[in-house]
């Protein structure tokens, strides 16, 4: 076959082209403004000024630094853990076939396919202060007396939130983990059940190591990927209340679009990239040490 | 197990699955009923759940002078244009992929490929719209339209390297044998085979490409450009939103993804398992 490499080569070199140009390039040029005076207001200085829109994105007044680092590790962690949770519990319900069972997986997977903004604005109309359903449904419970501004109190908009991200990322995982669990080979239940193994044994010794790669993975992309997902924030409390909801992405958003300082927006993205890349390298490393212990 | 320890095991196992079922479609089914009411039944509360005569006033108003219908064409044109584009890149480039002999030259190509997958969209968005605006091509829809292929590319060419891999090389050689150049084999013997897997890359360039909204919130600003999601974000920030309108306007925007969906589910499956990469 390797007579045919070179026509082969022929055939990726228009994606090579394509990415190079839209995403190496812009990546480079996106690393380089990080550390330069870049406004679109004033674009007459771009001159270099070294970590000066790293401190300045840092040391902002109006938003506290501390607080938007600690927002996207909530955002983050809660979101995940849920989403992981949720899903691998679907998953387990959904392993035996039933009646309907496509049918039932399309209803409760389809919110995958959803844009997270349009979701966003969804959901903020039921979490609305005044005329919202989630209001409604828990005053007609009697947990609450009166409506809470779940968007525009600080205690609830964090919440809020991350129970969208949630809703909105059970499928993936579900998913994801359907796949895997469809493949555990039935024998190595019928074993564990000969010497004697009960379900939650079988659980652990059996379905969670057989598909600890699968979940490996799947945690590892849907991080980055939730580091990278503002759209949901963006459209229920665009960071708000008093910076309550506030993560990198969407302060690099309001950056980009409300000052149009594009030096700044660059440095946090760049910030974004470091983290995840240390996030990643820390994963493995811990994840395939303790795969060695198994 | 007794009789009794079954019944109570498939009883949570019904609730469980129905729990999870409500949770999922009853924010969807809220959205449908809010933008049936008139605009009084959406502002009471204690809430009226069921409007009393469903409307598709919402609607009506939508598309008309909110213009729905100038931004849902403006989507839907550029959607197929970037998702088809991105499926012949794809091919080609996946089926290169899967077929190349040198091993060090595939893995260095498929490693600058997931690279790209690391990258924050936000970091290239800036440096892209700069550069085009200075050679003057910002507010343009084939710009998005091909920056949105870029978007979406690596992934897709995963995605059909994994297909492709899966046919065996046998096939190709029997089409060359019979006197097909590769291309030709590739053409009438081997996309004849893997028809689900295009299907899986065109619903995922599909649905990233109708949900995205920061790019062309940068890119698109003359009104006869915007798409739904910009639509949407504008609605929001003028002041004081009707949700009889945006209600209506978030059907239209979830509609399209959802009908894909169902439609592709298998493929979708079958897609994310494979090249499982994008979320």
């Amino acid at each position: 076959m390797v007579r045919h490499d070179r026509l082969l080569l022929k055939y990726i070199l228009p994606v090579l082209a394509l990415l190079v140009a839209l995403v190496y390039f812009p990546l480079v040029k996106g690393l380089i403004t990080a550390f330069r005076h870049y406004n679109l207001f004033d674009l007459r200085d771009t001159s270099f000024i070294g970590f000066d829109n790293f401190k300045a994105a840092i040391g902002d007044k109006t938003f506290s630094f501390a607080q938007i680092f600690l927002n996207t590790m909530i955002w983050i962690f809660a979101s995940l853990l849920f989403q992981f949770v949720l899903g691998f519990a679907l998953a387990l319900l959904l392993r035996k076939p039933f009646k309907g069972r496509g049918l039932y997986s399309g209803l409760v997977f389809y919110t995958w396919a959803l844009s997270g903004f349009a979701i966003g604005l969804l959901w903020s109309w039921i979490f609305n202060g005044q005329f919202g359903l989630a209001n409604d449904i828990l005053m007609r419970l009697g947990i609450i007396d009166s409506p809470i501004g779940f968007l525009s109190d600080p205690r609830y908009a964090m919440v809020s939130v991350v129970v969208v991200n949630v809703w909105y990322g059970i499928p993936f995982f579900g998913i994801m983990l359907l796949a895997a669990l469809q493949s555990v080979p039935n024998e190595l239940y019928e074993a564990a059940t000969i010497d004697g193994a009960g379900r939650v044994t079988r659980f652990f010794k059996v379905t969670v190591p057989f598909v600890a790669p699968v979940i490996v993975s799947t945690t590892l992309l849907r991080m980055m990927w939730i580091m990278n997902f503002p759209e949901i924030i963006f459209g229920m409390t665009n960071g708000g209340p008093a910076n309550a909801t506030n993560i990198l992405a969407t302060q690099m958003l309001y950056k980009i679009y409300k000052e149009y300082d594009y030096g700044q927006a660059s440095a946090i993205s760049f910030m974004i990239m470091a983290i995840l890349f240390a996030y990643s390298l820390l994963y493995l490393s811990a994840t395939s040490r303790k795969e060695r212990d198994f | 197990m007794s009789p009794k320890g079954r019944f109570l095991r498939s009883a949570g196992k019904f609730l469980a699955l129905a729990a999870f079922l409500i949770f999922a479609i009853g924010p969807l089914l809220w959205i449908i009923l809010t933008s049936l009411k008139d605009l009084k039944e959406v502002y009471t509360f204690p809430i009226q759940y069921f409007p009393k005569k469903p409307s598709f006033a919402s609607y009506t108003k939508l598309f008309s002078f909110a213009r729905f219908g100038v931004y849902f064409r403006n989507s839907l044109i550029l959607t197929l244009t970037a998702s088809f584009g991105a499926l012949v890149f794809a091919v080609l480039s996946g089926f290169g992929l899967s077929r190349i002999g040198k091993r060090s030259l595939k893995q260095r190509l498929l490693l600058l490929l997931y690279f790209t997958q690391m990258v924050p969209p936000f970091i290239i968005m800036t440096p892209l719209y700069t550069t085009f605006s200075s050679m003057g091509a910002s507010d343009s829809m084939i710009i998005v339209a091909i920056i949105y292929v870029s978007i979406v590319l690596a992934f897709s060419v995963i995605m059909a390297k994994s297909f492709f891999d899966r046919i065996p090389i046998e096939i190709d050689e029997a089409a060359r044998v019979d006197g097909c150049s590769v291309f030709q084999s590739l053409v009438w013997v081997i996309i004849p085979v893997m028809r689900s897997g295009l299907a899986a890359i065109f619903c995922f360039a599909f649905v990233n490409i109708w949900n995205e909204l920061f790019v062309a919130v940068l890119f698109l600003n003359s009104p006869n450009h915007l798409t739904i999601p910009v639509a949407l974000n504008s609605f929001i920030s003028k002041a004081g939103i009707s949700w009889d309108i945006l209600s209506a306007g978030i059907v239209v925007a979830l509609l399209p993804t959802m009908l894909v969906f169902a439609f592709g589910q298998r493929y979708i499956v079958a897609g994310l398992t494979e090249g499982s990469v994008k979320g």
